[in-house]
């Protein structure tokens, strides 16, 4: 996961890559993910997320759609 | 002579201490321990801390590298990468910028992300204070779809 000044450098790093367009998240979108992905991390009692806590966790930051459908 | 009951002896309670361990040298010196160096904590055989390494990369959490040493113990990185996380005068590595940012996460901590753009390498550096990214100028690209995100983390 990368970090890019704007979409439109993202569209060039593709370009360059020969990649098509990933999945995008704004900063707070990421800032958000970060803090309920990792903020118990320290605890010792953290285990980990099951695939439907994560992709529930995915759908309150609004990342929808078959390219955040995590496998079943 | 007592005995522990099997929670505070067996394999689960080793993972719990070897996971707790790693962390606290990562947090104290920003670097991740070497397996030998956790046995030595640990008083336990070298094979049993590598056993007990196995079972925490089965959560991706945790990977290897080929050596066997730490790669990666989420959202810390055990090598040097172009993500840092700062906060207070400490700083460690994340593996990208999700786990950077997911470092002051952890923390709960205000501090800093240094990392620069993807496409054109300008240094991009993202402040979290009182628990708020200040930064809204920018964006993040994820290039794998979730559901191969470890078919090769490395690379994801």
């Amino acid at each position: 996961m990368l970090l890019f000044r704007s979409e439109q450098h993202v569209d060039r790093w593709c370009r360059q890559w020969n990649r098509p367009r990933g999945g995008m998240l704004s900063l707070t979108q990421g800032w958000k993910l970060a803090r309920l992905w990792y903020g118990d991390r320290l605890s010792p009692s953290w285990r980990g997320k099951t695939a439907e806590e994560a992709q529930a966790l995915f759908t309150e930051i609004g990342l929808v759609g078959e390219f955040w459908q995590l496998g079943g | 002579m007592g005995t522990k009951p099997a929670s505070q002896t067996g394999p689960n309670a080793l993972d719990r201490r070897l996971r707790l361990l790693i962390y606290d040298h990562i947090l104290d010196t920003g670097r991740a321990p070497l397996v030998a160096q956790m046995a030595r904590r640990l008083s336990r055989p070298l094979r049993q801390v590598q056993a007990a390494l196995r079972r925490l990369c089965a959560s991706h959490a945790f990977v290897l590298q080929e050596n066997g040493e730490l790669w990666r113990a989420a959202p810390f990185s055990a090598v040097p990468t172009g993500f840092t996380a700062e906060a207070g005068k400490r700083s460690w590595w994340g593996n990208c910028i999700w786990d950077a940012l997911g470092i002051l996460a952890a923390l709960h901590q205000d501090g800093l992300v240094r990392a620069s753009c993807g496409c054109c390498n300008l240094e991009m550096i993202l402040h979290v204070r009182k628990g708020a990214l200040q930064e809204k100028r920018g964006t993040i690209h994820f290039a794998v779809p979730a559901r191969l995100w470890y078919d090769d983390v490395v690379f994801t």
